[in-house]
């Protein structure tokens, strides 16, 4: 049996699809988190029938209307797929406009469940709901529902009990009485319709709704707003959230339990290294220093990285990042975006590819196309290590690096923004943002713990796979040369050094023109972890984080000598890692999303180029500033930056004139 | 007849006309934005308006306010 779940943007479906499967799928409370549908098998308490049952998660839908929806996924599925039953998640506290969708589902002729959802919310706000006159009037089940609640009284058991009954029957959904639904053809036989069905709608909730007060006057929560997304504070508040977060993570808890955790790995590698000390050097090298040494590196940041997510998942809970992307369109309006790319961009903050998948919403081709390319700009929490490490190394541990790095990825995605947008010629001049505010909440600390485990149990899987192969081929890598000889103490020797070399050149002028450097990121490719393990690898420093001293990169001095680079140049190396093209599965859901070649290999191309002269500019300046003189390699680096410069130059004149000679066209962000 | 951008804050007027394009005005007509419905401004922010229609509440633009006939 199939049980699909559908409803309006925002109104539970996914944080319901986890409750009644047991799954841990990604939640935000913003609309249109959910861009593609998702499976899963019902959970065996709910399921007393023990019946077959699969619950379909589908992206949410206003409508299904054919001349107003672009959400086509809810219909092509009930056509395609045909469900048992259909769960119709609906906000408690917004029936005037969810129970259009309802009606429209009524008319499919699959049996309907109604779980009015949020169903505490409602009450709150003291106002009560006839569910059984609803229930009459839109003759189907309508049960109350908390979602994000496991306890007995949160509706879900009986949700699941009335949808299998439902399902095993072979009941047939009687429609609603709207006049002219039926027979609609044209755009304005359906508009009429509409209406028609709003009329409906509205009779059924004057008669089984009653509002205390009413949703249009002004709450605390509006008075909120008003600070929260004021045209001056907004941009301060935000960045002290940022601050607060990355302070956390990386200057006060974060070293902390990162400490803990590295004693632990510490010990273990030494215990490992005792057990093979009789054994082949190379095989005892590989396993003690490649593989654990690799793999510990990178691990040893955990702590991090789970409360860099932990934080960013409560964010997401209580409301807040809706209002960001309202602070944000100011400034996207600017260069061709709306606030709806923020969202893109706010997820992309934990990982790229859940947030490149979310430029899907954005309805404006160029627009999604243009988010899909900058989202990665973002660093990611596979990008926090190498922060972590190069803020520890050369900046003392400051939580301002990691801040300083979000707004300068912000200052790149405006800037890249600008130069995409004269590169396509966009001449629109409207482009219009509407996005519905959810209510801020308290967040869940339980949502919060989970959803950090569920990232943190997939950081351990990929270092103990991805990482750790890595780890070990390029541990192989640098032990042998093309004889297939082992290099002892001469890795410059190597395989590796001969293949990372070229690439090391191409870096002199950045400052970080080693093949180790090189090899890092390349591998970073894989996945970014891997730019820290493969550090230790070359370098044979395992020890980035020091048990001794409780501070995150202990030695600094120590580590930064072993490196052989200053911090302009290290600098330069962490600003190359975030903005030069992500990693491999990020890139390759950049492909699905920009559904363009050229658009692809172009977006591909500015990333790279991008990378390269900002970190020449911070290689370069910083050495000028640091030591009155420019850094190694300046002629053939500036020859290189103005030859990319004058590329995109190029593109840039060629897209104005292009724009000039089209008509203005008209975009929307809706 | 003046746009919903000209509105005060804390007044509910009935929508006379949607004046976006195609798209854009079937979009709002699905969250039951349209000529006839109530509106009521809540704030007005940055470059945004947070408006309340059928018991949601919306941040939209300055330029959609402006389409907005009321």
């Amino acid at each position: 049996m199939k049980i699909a779940l559908a409803g309006n943007p925002n109104s539970g479906k996914t944080t319901l699809f986890n409750a009644i499967t047991g799954r841990q799928e990604y939640v935000g409370n913003w609309a249109g988190v959910t861009v593609e549908k998702k499976e899963g098998p019902l959970k065996p308490e709910l399921n007393r029938e023990k019946a077959d049952v699969t619950v379909v998660d589908l992206p949410g839908a206003y409508s299904m209307s054919p001349f107003t929806s672009d959400e086509s996924i809810t219909r092509d599925f009930i056509r395609d797929e045909k469900p048992d039953v259909i769960i119709n998640i609906v906000d408690s506290d917004n029936l005037s406009r969810s129970l259009f969708f309802t009606t429209q589902l009524l008319e499919l002729g699959v049996p309907v469940v109604v779980a009015l959802n949020k169903y505490d919310t409602a009450e709150k706000k003291q106002s009560s709901i006839h569910l059984d006159w609803l229930s009459e009037r839109l003759q189907c089940p309508v049960i109350a529902t908390i979602a994000t609640k496991s306890a007995h009284n949160s509706g879900l058991k009986q949700l699941a009990a009335e949808a299998i009954r439902l399902g095993l029957s072979d009941y047939r959904q009687p429609a609603p009485h709207i006049a002219g639904t039926r027979h609609a053809a044209t755009e304005a036989d359906f508009e009429k319709a509409d209406k028609k069905r709003y009329e409906f709608v509205s009779r059924i909730v004057a008669d089984v709704e009653h509002r205390k007060v009413s949703s249009a006057s002004q709450t605390a929560q509006d008075k909120a707003d008003r600070i929260i997304a004021s045209r001056w504070l907004g941009i301060p508040i935000f960045a002290l959230v940022i601050w607060l977060v990355f302070s956390l993570s990386q200057a006060w808890a974060g070293p902390f339990l990162a400490d803990i955790l590295v004693g632990w790995l510490d010990a273990f590698q030494s215990w490992v290294a005792g057990l093979v000390s009789g054994v082949n050097p190379f095989l005892s090298s590989l396993l003690v220093d490649g593989i654990i040494g690799g793999v510990s590196a990178v691990v040893g940041f955990l702590p991090l990285i789970m409360i860099l997510f932990f934080c960013l998942a409560l964010l997401e809970d209580c409301g807040y990042m809706a209002r960001v992307a309202v602070v944000m369109d100011r400034f996207f309006k600017r260069i061709g975006l709306s606030g709806k790319s923020v969202i893109p961009m706010v997820v992309s903050t934990g990982c790229a590819i859940p947030g490149i998948m979310a430029s899907r919403t954005i309805k404006d081709t160029r627009q999604r196309r243009t988010t899909a390319m900058l989202s990665p700009f973002m660093p990611c929490g596979a990008k926090l290590p190498i922060i972590a490490l190069f803020s520890g190394l050369f900046f003392g541990n400051q939580g301002w690096v990691g801040t300083s790095m979000y707004f300068l990825a912000i200052v790149i995605i405006v800037v890249s923004g600008l130069i995409v947008r004269r590169i396509t010629g966009d001449a629109s001049k409207e482009s219009y943002f509407i996005m519905e505010l959810p209510e801020y909440r308290w967040p869940s600390i339980k949502r919060a713990a989970l959803s950090m485990l569920v990232r943190a149990k997939a950081f351990i899987i990929k270092a103990g796979t991805i990482i750790l192969i890595c780890n070990a081929v390029i541990q192989i890598l640098q032990s042998f040369n093309w004889q297939l000889q082992l290099v002892g103490d001469a890795p410059e020797t190597s395989i590796l050094a001969a293949v990372a070399s070229p690439f090391a050149w191409l870096f002199i002028p950045l400052g970080f023109g080693l093949w180790q450097f090189a090899a890092a990121a390349i591998t970073g490719f894989i996945a970014k972890e891997n730019v820290v393990g493969t550090l230790a690898v070359t370098f044979s420093v395992t020890r980035f984080i020091s048990v001794d001293d409780l501070a995150l990169v202990g030695g600094a001095g120590e580590v930064g000598a072993v490196f052989g680079i200053g911090a302009a140049a290290g600098l330069a190396y962490l600003v190359f890692n975030l903005f030069t093209p992500p990693c491999f599965a990020a890139i390759g859901a950049m492909r699905g999303e920009m559904e363009s070649r050229k658009w692809f290999w172009g977006g591909i191309a500015f990333q790279l180029s991008m990378g390269y002269t900002l970190a020449f500019l911070v290689y370069q300046t910083g050495t000028l500033i640091t030591t009155g003189a420019v850094g190694t390699g300046f002629v053939g680096g500036l020859t290189a930056v103005l030859v990319i410069a004058g590329v995109i130059g190029f593109f840039m004149k060629r897209g104005s004139k292009l724009s000039e000679s089209m008509e203005e066209g008209v975009h929307f962000a809706g | 007849m003046m746009t919903l951008a000209q509105g005060t804050v804390n007044q509910t007027y009935v929508i006379r006309d949607v004046e976006a394009k195609d798209s854009m005005r079937d979009f709002l007509f699905t969250l039951g934005c349209y000529s006839g419905e109530k509106v009521t401004i809540i704030s007005k922010l940055a470059s945004n308006f947070i408006i309340n229609v059928k018991d949601a509440r919306y941040s939209i633009d300055e330029g959609l306010a402006r389409v907005i006939m009321i």
